[in-house]
């Protein structure tokens, strides 16, 4: 018997598996949806809001009291109401239906701050669509009328925890609109995701020293580097790197390129962080790239697996900070 | 839960300042028809709490403290105990109403909050309505529910919308619901009977004949337009000197006041009326009175109206008042005779007069009985005084002392229909004769628009009944013996045939008048089918559009049907609203090509890629179809106007082939 956990019987307890249940039925009847999803009438629900009960309640109250005096225009004013509530259920849902929602990216963020998903909302119909919002879970993105004809970005935010991939695979639409009587929705499964990159180690130890500053020895003990070729130069190279001749043939401030080591450049290793668990020594990798990239040094990472020789530049940091996110994971 | 509930910010930011003034504006509204009804200070509290509030919003000030908003609360409710005594009815409900909305304002901060005004709002236009049903009642109903759903609608939009716009969705979506209201309004299944009975509210003070009469006192008769009742004859209508409505009877006599307490007698009164000639049948559709009274045509043989009898002075009562408009059918016969067989006791009764008042009329009386041979001669011969003598009928008399009816018939002479009904009436008793006073209205104005009769206020009159030997209770009319016109025209006509001017009367303008009479008949309908549509006019109705033997059990399926179908026409109605644009010039051209190429062009397929299909695949010729193609393209894409004249000419040169 004590190995059956029964359910708590709590209010919150039940409308939480309510809601699991009616989200798994929601998901199985709609199946998965593409990055561009036009609403239909058969998948936007509605429900009446708190203010759509007392709203009911009221015009109960008031059919009563009509019935009680035998008054004709109470009567008007009740049965006025009413319909009202029911003219309002149906512009609820119009309001949703048709809209087109197609998925505009998500930019990676570093763990523990927030994921902007992007979707651009288009109203494709003749009449203006009114106080539309995106939602996930309890969160609700910014809030848009769209004129006939319009289509504006939507930005739904999503709390990351750990680096990895924060998955969306579900969000809503959602809509109050006239009276904030009912509440319309249709639920989305695009099945998107969003990089998260390790949160960058507050408390980081000093990087290891670059080649340039343990002197020669190491550069010696290689011998020779092959020149690899010419790029533009750009601030932060070194001096001792720009192909002043060619300067003086084209005007071009250009830099060398050897296909050896670059002697300016330093490697952030996994492995030079022996004694940590893993998830410290990414965050302290991340913020070496980080505060490298901000100085515009070049840098390369080394992780079990994986090596990202030296370089610089945004793609390159993003290049390395993406190994940092799925380091482990089986699709990195 | 130990925990102190957190004090509530109570700072404003100006959030408000697009949405407040309308949900102000819609309270404003559905107070204004409880101004004249609710004491002043509640009217002065609103506009006060509500240009506070904007000031406050405006400067981005702070709301009053808990304390100062309780203070308040307390103040106002007490002020509403102490005005009404009660805080139950429709009267201090609206004044609480108003004074809720008031102290809500100043709490209100959040957009939100609003809800709670608005609702206020509805409420306090309902109660409007359950005070006063008027035609106009309907314009103030729709009006404030498309302001108030406008005042909604700007709560929850956005603060850059525009209010016009959402003064537009509100009146659209008012309409929207107005067949669906109007469908519901007809096949609600109407009940005979209320759940409970709570009196509504009649402090208005209902206009009308009192239940005493003192001449002398008034010096101004009530030229009240108000409508008393409406009559609509089932065939003949009477002439206007035989229609005496009867209201009720004053027998007791102070010397100054007629009163008419009932004599009293155990059990229900058994009545002697033998009824002759041909009966009148009629509808009389009564306003409020807020008394027990309910007038006919004298004198009533049968009525349909509920809880009501006969009493013992041949009067209508009903055992509750009449606090709402009531409707109720009479058959009445002008040819009667009443109580023939009065017994000694009660004859004595209608002799008695107070010692020692009046002692000049006193002697008169006497004298002129002597001279007389009967009782009826007598009469004939005080009516020939009023007649023949200088009496004038005027509706200004002069006040009088303290032997009113000494010193009207011996110096003022003049007075209206109570001086003659009460002189008279103490000169049957001086001698010997059963007489009473009875007081009702008299005459009625036909409308010739709605071909029924509206008796006024103004129209109230007072008469003599005397007892005589075999005939029972006969009627007397003193007042017709010095001015006929007043009886045999009526009041409203003698006005307008210079009559009116004589006796001191308002002579309204002619043209005024038959406006009037327009808007009355408009009024009388109002209250006959739509105040009026209950149970009996409602199986009626169904019974007209086919329905057989209506019950709620139908009417409920034909409701439900009924707002199935009109709620989906709404919502297809929304959805074509909401249908793609419009086209332009060229796709649609190139729509048309489309459909006589009989093929359908695949997804991603461009006009060039199709145009090879369609010369491969179809039977259309290859240089109007490249034609076709290469104008469509420059119309669409390149803007070029002879481009679009050329599509517009190879297609419909398609179509003539």
């Amino acid at each position: 018997m004590s190995s059956i956990r029964w359910p708590s019987p709590s209010l919150p307890a039940f409308r939480q598996a309510a809601t699991r249940r009616v989200r798994a039925w929601a998901r199985k009847r709609q199946g998965q949806d593409a990055l561009t999803a036009v609403l239909a009438a058969r998948r936007t629900y509605i429900l009446p809001t708190g203010v759509g009960l007392i709203y009911g309640l009221m015009a109960f109250a008031m059919l009563l009291g009509a019935m009680n005096y035998n008054n004709n225009l109470a009567f008007v004013l009740t049965f006025f109401l009413v319909a009202l509530g029911f003219v309002a259920m149906h512009q609820c849902q119009r309001n949703l239906v048709g809209v087109d929602i197609a998925f505009a990216g998500v930019e990676p963020v570093f763990a523990g701050s927030v994921a902007e998903f992007r979707f651009a909302v288009t109203n494709p119909s003749r009449s203006a669509r009114h106080r539309i919002r995106l939602h996930v879970d309890d969160r609700d993105s910014d809030m848009h009328d769209l004129g006939p004809g319009d289509s504006t970005v939507f930005t739904l935010p999503v709390d990351t925890a750990a680096r990895g991939r924060v998955r969306l695979p579900r969000f809503g639409v959602h809509s109050q609109y006239p009276f904030e009587l009912f509440r319309a929705w249709a639920w989305l499964h695009m099945d998107l995701a969003g990089l998260v990159y390790p949160r960058p180690a507050d408390d980081a130890p000093p990087p290891p020293p670059s080649l340039l500053a343990l002197g020669h020895r190491q550069h010696d003990a290689r011998g020779e580097e092959d020149f690899a070729g010419l790029r533009r130069f750009v601030t932060g190279d070194s001096p001792r790197h720009v192909a002043w001749k060619a300067y003086a043939r084209s005007g071009q401030l250009m830099s060398k390129r050897f296909a050896g080591a670059d002697t300016s450049s330093q490697w952030f290793d996994f492995a030079d962080l022996a004694g940590m668990d893993t998830e410290t020594r990414l965050s302290i990798l991340t913020r070496w790239v980080v505060d490298a990239h901000r100085t515009r040094e070049d840098y390369g990472l080394r992780l079990p697996g994986e090596e990202i020789p030296p370089a610089h530049g945004a793609a390159h940091r993003d290049r390395c900070l993406e190994a940092l996110a799925l380091h482990g994971d089986g699709d990195g | 839960m130990a925990r102190k509930a957190q004090k509530k910010p109570r700072g404003t930011d100006g959030a408000l300042l697009p949405s407040l003034p309308w949900t102000l504006a819609a309270l404003a509204v559905a107070l204004a028809p409880h101004v004249p009804y609710v004491p002043v200070w509640v009217t002065g509290a609103f506009i006060a709490c509500a240009a506070w509030r904007l000031l406050i919003e405006r400067h981005r000030g702070t709301l009053p403290s808990v304390l100062v908003r309780a203070a308040l609360a307390l103040g106002c409710f007490l002020g509403v105990l102490a005005t009404y005594d009660t805080i139950s009815g429709v009267g201090p409900g609206s004044a609480l109403l108003a004074v809720m909305a008031s102290l809500k304002l100043l709490e209100t901060r959040k957009r939100r909050d609003q809800f709670v005004l608005l609702f206020i709002a509805i409420f306090l236009v309902m109660s409007a309505l359950l005070r006063e049903q008027y035609l106009w009642s309907l314009l103030y109903l729709v009006g404030a529910l498309v302001l108030i759903m406008a005042a909604w609608l700007r709560m929850a939009a956005s603060p850059s919308a525009r209010m016009r716009d959402s003064l537009a969705t509100s009146v659209r979506l008012v309409s929207y619901a107005a067949p669906l209201a109007l469908a519901m309004w007809f096949l609600f299944p109407r009940i005979a009977t209320p759940f409970w009975a709570v009196p509504i509210d009649t402090s208005a003070g209902v206009t009308g004949l009192s239940d005493t009469m003192s001449p002398g006192d008034i010096s101004e008769l009530s030229q009240s337009d108000a409508v008393a009742f409406r009559v609509t004859f089932e065939d003949t209508v009477p002439a206007p000197g035989d229609r005496y409505w009867r209201a009720l009877v004053l027998h007791r006599f102070s010397g100054r006041t007629w009163t008419g307490r009932e004599p009293s007698i155990g059990g229900r009164p058994e009545q002697q009326i033998e009824f002759a000639g041909d009966p009148v049948s009629y509808q009389v559709t009564l306003e409020p009175t807020g008394q027990q009274w309910v007038p006919a045509l004298d004198l009533p043989a049968s009525w349909d109206l509920p809880r009501t009898f006969m009493n013992t002075t041949q009067g209508l009562s009903r055992v509750v008042p009449v606090d709402q408009r009531v409707a109720y059918k009479v058959v009445s016969y002008p040819v009667y005779r009443a109580e023939s067989g009065l017994r000694d006791y009660f004859r004595g009764w209608y002799r008695e007069l107070p010692a020692g008042t009046n002692p000049r009329t006193l002697a008169l009386a006497a004298e002129m009985r002597e001279a007389a041979d009967s009782d009826r001669a007598y009469i004939a011969a005080v009516l020939a005084l009023f007649r023949e003598q200088e009496y004038y009928y005027t509706l200004q008399p002069p006040a009088l002392g303290r032997h009113p009816v000494d010193e009207f018939l011996f110096e003022s002479r003049r007075g209206f229909c109570e001086h003659y009904a009460s002189a008279f009436t103490v000169m049957m008793r001086v001698a010997g004769i059963p007489a009473r006073v009875v007081l009702g209205y008299q005459g009625g104005e036909l409308n010739p628009l709605g071909n029924y009769l509206i008796v006024r206020q103004s129209d109230a009159h007072a008469w003599s009944e005397v007892w005589l030997p075999d005939e029972g209770w006969t009627r007397v009319d003193p007042t017709a013996a010095v001015a006929p016109e007043r009886i045999e025209l009526g009041f409203t006509d003698s006005l307008f045939d210079g009559l009116g001017a004589g006796w001191g009367g308002r002579v309204p303008s002619r043209l005024w008048h038959r406006f009037r009479l327009s808007w009355d008949a408009l009024n009388a309908n109002w209250n006959e089918w739509v105040l009026g549509y209950g149970p009996e006019k409602q199986n009626a109705l169904m019974e007209w559009f086919g329905m057989e033997s209506p019950g709620w059990r139908k009417l409920v399926f034909t409701l439900i049907a009924f707002v199935i179908a009109l709620t989906l026409g709404v919502s297809a109605l929304m959805m074509w609203r909401n249908r793609p644009p419009r086209l332009d010039g060229a796709s649609r051209l190139y729509r048309r090509y489309v459909r006589a190429t009989g093929l359908a062009p695949a997804v991603g397929e461009t006009p060039d890629a199709f145009a090879r299909r369609v010369t491969a695949e179809s039977s259309l010729d290859d240089t109007s179809v490249a034609r076709i193609t290469r104008s469509y393209l420059a119309a669409r894409y390149g803007g070029d106007d002879s481009a679009l004249a050329e599509l517009a000419d190879a297609v419909s040169a398609l179509g003539r082939r």
